[in-house]
């Protein structure tokens, strides 16, 4: 590998972190981290509901329509109705009584802001690059590179540990849960603030996914996998009060062991 | 080697027969797993050899720089566990949902990843991001404690409690 550099950026309440793997940080690597930390900082201009003047926050207020706003509202508002029908209504992004995506429109943006990367993992002007915004991450490796991801995921109670590790090549993997913010999970059924502490990890193919069903799978909580045949999911981890359930290919996986006594 | 690839084998078989599968799925998603698998797709005959092959994935951990648990372990694993090298595939098992079958991937004598396949569809797309995606507990396994991580995935955090977060330290290390 001829180098490897992480740059971190605000971003959304939280922080960016973007490693680059298999080169400098100079000209063409150095602008497309620039035109991802951009992505993610014009999508937050836009769908940030802690900003009066973002398009979501006069939606609500002026009673627009998705039409008279910016166009990605329109594409994140289709997706959030389809999350809440596949997922029984564990994810709705309706459940104030008006359109909060905040929940989804993270681990969208990623995968958006991530696109930068494309023409540079083709060809071969990077090996890899992880972006991660708050714990959520998309991953990508170029095609030509051996290079595997081993992410660690965090214990929701123990801080500094972890309380699983994954490895991905091309993916995302996402963290939900009760640990980092204090109660911040709501139950859109029923409105009420998880109890927690609870902690859900997926991985999917794109962050999207992973981060939508992350939170499907936290609020749902670990006695409730009933969602699972019906989530384009690759697997995850249930964690609830020192309980732990795995599920991979959509069944949940009851015992596993890595190492063969010798 | 024969020996070793019954003693396999009844290892993948072990693993299989370790699934469990909830009994309150939702009536209608059974119904249309089952139809899915009922298609075929998810039988293949290749599903009933168990023969090693060479596979790319094999090669884990040459990339991630600088390991440090190399020093101690290396050289010993591949007589201790007696398992050759490879990519092994176990008997399919009929589940409700259908056919599930495991694999394993054998690299110095040491298992190091299990993969599920993702069934009914199989995807090459689904193929790559399932190849080592089940998560391993840190509790099963030794290995992890001593893991070089990449990067961390949890509840997110604010600006403020990044500060102190794992990945905080990870990205001062690369800064």
């Amino acid at each position: 590998m001829s180098g490897a550099f992480t740059v971190t950026a605000p971003v959304m309440g939280t922080m960016a972190s973007i490693t680059v793997l298999g080169a400098g940080r100079d000209g063409d690597v150095g602008a497309a981290v620039s035109a991802c930390v951009q992505r993610l900082r014009d999508d937050e201009r836009v769908f940030s509901t802690y900003r009066d003047d973002s398009d979501i926050s006069r939606l609500r207020d002026e009673g627009l329509e998705l039409g008279a706003i910016d166009p990605r509202v329109a594409e994140v508002a289709e997706r959030c109705r389809d999350l809440r029908e596949r997922s029984g209504g564990r994810f709705d992004a309706h459940w104030r009584g008006w359109f909060d995506p905040t929940g989804y429109v993270k681990g969208w943006s990623t995968d958006a802001a991530a696109q930068a990367f494309d023409e540079l993992l083709e060809n071969g002007g990077i090996e890899a690059v992880g972006v991660n915004v708050g714990g959520d991450m998309r991953l990508r490796t170029a095609a030509t590179s051996p290079h595997v991801w081993r992410v660690g995921v965090a214990h929701p109670t123990h801080e500094g540990e972890l309380l699983a590790t994954v490895e991905v090549v091309d993916g995302a993997v996402a963290t939900s849960g009760t640990a980092e913010r204090g109660a911040h999970l709501i139950d859109p059924r029923t409105g009420v603030h998880l109890a927690g502490p609870v902690s859900a990890t997926v991985i999917a193919g794109d962050l999207t996914t992973a981060d939508a069903w992350a939170t499907v799978a936290a609020i749902a909580g670990i006695d409730d996998l009933e969602w699972l045949p019906v989530a384009p999911v690759a697997s995850g981890i249930v964690w609830e009060h020192g309980r732990t359930r795995r599920f991979a290919g959509g069944i949940e996986v009851a015992s596993f062991h890595d190492t063969v006594a010798g | 080697m024969k020996k070793i690839v019954y003693a396999l084998m009844a290892t993948v078989t072990g693993l299989v027969l370790l699934f469990s599968y909830r009994t309150s799925m939702a009536p209608e998603s059974t119904s249309a797993l089952a139809e899915a698998s009922s298609s075929g797709v998810a039988t293949t005959p290749r599903t009933t050899t168990t023969a090693p092959s060479p596979s790319a994935s094999a090669s884990s951990g040459s990339t991630t720089s600088g390991s440090t648990s190399s020093g101690t372990s290396s050289g010993a694993q591949t007589s201790s566990s007696g398992l050759a090298d490879g990519t092994y595939t176990g008997q399919a098992a009929n589940t409700r949902y259908g056919a599930v079958q495991v694999q394993i991937t054998v690299s110095q004598g040491v298992i190091t990843d299990v993969q599920v396949p993702r069934y009914p569809s199989e995807s090459g797309r689904d193929q790559q991001i399932n190849s080592r995606a089940l998560p391993v507990l840190v509790k099963e396994t030794v290995q992890a404690q001593g893991a070089q991580i990449d990067m961390v995935s949890g509840a997110t955090y604010t600006s403020t409690g990044y500060r102190t977060s794992l990945q905080s330290a990870l990205d001062q290390a690369r800064a």
